[in-house]
């Protein structure tokens, strides 16, 4: 309960300090103004859920080799928090792009190469809602989630080198390139507040899996 | 500000996002908690 | 080496079995004409805009048609009851994979092939100079669908809903296919025709990792 707490104060505490940063202690950028401001909250995001998507990487892999429930349920964690963190990523590109551009979506590498990582793990938990067996459906959401995340590196180079023979407007200048020494401490500490966000939500939903089997358990119990 | 609406609506929503995420399992979670002593107490009245 | 003779023996039955009734081969390619028909609508189908987007909507064809005619693979096998029958037979699980991709991979291939002369005469695109190249292109995009697609027949003939199902698990994760086909084949189809080395390899290499993966995983994907 205490740990809990802890992480929770620790997690608020850095976020809260990442967004003032953010906003006091970074100075203006030149052409974009205030709303470039939001790449420290938008990449920082990026960054958190693709972690959480490789956790649910490790997490498949150890359950088709372990074949341990608990596998399984940081799996479906991991990548509903990463789905989260994406979506994230997914809304403030184009709050993003709109004042800058003029226009909501601009078929950007990044954002593109999101999207569909963002559809493929949409994917992964629509195929677990459609198998009814516990055991089948961790091991077939597993093998998935296997194929699923290999696809991931193969998706952003495709959709790069494809952009790059057919330029489109860029939403956002990379993290590291052309960021001075301020913003990129700031973008640093901004990554590291999100993980511990990530890590918080992904012990949380962790915790309400577990307990999903507790209920499981219990209830075969009473009906035995 | 300049665009001082955009960056409000993006860390509005963005934040929105995960306390929803957050909230949402929370009462998923309280829910299974009454679940699990519900049964508990059917188990225990069983044996 | 007992591998190749077992995919030898189940690749035969596949072949058969489709070649007795063809009823695969023949509706896959009437649904590809019928999309190629139907795309003709949204766009002004002069030669110049055929060939800007010709090769994008031969190869979506492509993709809806195999998402569709992959349904069969390994359904017919659980609706029948001879997977277990078929998995005895063989020494290595892989063998049932590596049988079923290769009869996939013709067949989707065949179809491809038969829609080419009809999809170059409906839009005035010249193919006869480069119809090796376009086979080639066409088998490497093939493979890359056939791959992941075999693997996710076996997944979704275990899960609900399965005529959904598979088209949105292959879909988003054979986005690099699509990327990588479509700009080989409108490089033969220009102007000036080129084949396209880097994004064959690419597709080469796409071939590659799947094909490791369900190396190494296929035998989960047909457990009990």
């Amino acid at each position: 309960m205490a740990k809990r707490a802890i992480l929770g104060f620790l997690t608020l505490s850095l976020v809260v300090a990442a967004a003032f940063a953010s906003f006091y202690v970074v100075p203006m950028e030149r052409t974009m103004g205030p709303i470039q401001r939001i790449f420290y909250f938008h990449a920082a995001s990026a960054w958190a859920g693709m972690t959480a998507f490789m956790i649910c990487f490790v997490g498949n892999l150890l359950y088709v080799l372990r074949r341990q429930q608990k596998w399984d349920w940081l799996g479906v964690s991991a990548a509903e928090v990463g789905l989260a963190f994406t979506t994230i990523v997914l809304i403030t590109g184009p709050i993003w792009a709109r004042p800058v551009w003029g226009i909501w979506w601009t078929w950007d590498w990044r954002l593109t190469s999101t999207f569909v990582m963002w559809l493929l793990y949409i994917s992964y938990l629509l195929l677990r809602t459609l198998i009814e067996e516990p055991d089948r459906r961790a091991l077939l959401s597993a093998l998935f989630g296997i194929f699923a995340f290999l696809d991931v590196p193969l998706v952003y180079f495709s959709i790069r080198w494809w952009r790059t023979q057919h330029p489109q407007p860029v939403v956002m200048g990379g993290p590291g390139s052309g960021l001075e020494p301020t913003m990129r401490k700031v973008f640093f500490f901004s990554v590291l507040a999100m993980h511990l966000l990530m890590i918080l939500l992904l012990s949380e939903r962790y915790k309400l899996e577990k307990m999903g089997g507790e209920v499981e358990d219990l209830r075969r119990e009473a009906e035995a | 500000m300049k665009n001082f609406d955009s960056i409000f609506a993006a860390y509005l929503l963005g934040w929105a996002v995960f306390f929803g995420y957050y909230l949402s399992i929370g009462k998923r979670l309280s829910t299974l908690r009454a679940d699990i002593e519900r049964l508990k107490s059917s188990v225990g009245r069983g044996k | 080496m007992a591998l190749l003779s077992n995919t030898a023996v189940v690749l035969g039955k596949e072949l058969r079995t489709e070649f007795r009734s063809r009823e695969l081969l023949t509706t896959t390619v009437v649904f590809i004409l019928m999309v190629v028909v139907l795309f003709s609508f949204t766009f002004d189908p002069t030669t110049t805009e055929s060939r800007r987007f010709g090769p994008g909507l031969l190869w979506l064809a492509f993709l809806f048609a195999a998402s569709l005619m992959l349904q069969p693979c390994f359904l017919r096998e659980q609706n029948n009851d001879t997977l277990s029958a078929l998995r005895l037979s063989v020494s290595a699980p892989f063998a049932i994979f590596l049988a079923k991709l290769i009869a996939n991979t013709f067949f989707l291939l065949l179809t491809e092939i038969l829609m080419l002369p009809v999809f170059a005469i409906l839009y005035n695109v010249h193919i006869l100079s480069v119809i090796p190249q376009l086979v080639l292109v066409f088998f490497l995009g093939s493979l890359g669908v056939a791959i992941p697609g075999t693997a996710f027949s076996a997944i979704s003939a275990q899960a609900r809903m399965r005529e959904l199902l598979l088209p949105l698990l292959l879909l988003p994760l054979l986005t690099p296919v699509l990327i990588a086909s479509t700009e080989a084949t409108a490089a033969l189809l220009d102007l000036n025709p080129e084949l396209r080395r880097d994004w064959l390899g690419f597709l080469a290499g796409f071939d590659v990792v799947f094909l490791t993966a369900l190396w190494l995983f296929g035998e989960y994907l047909l457990e009990e």
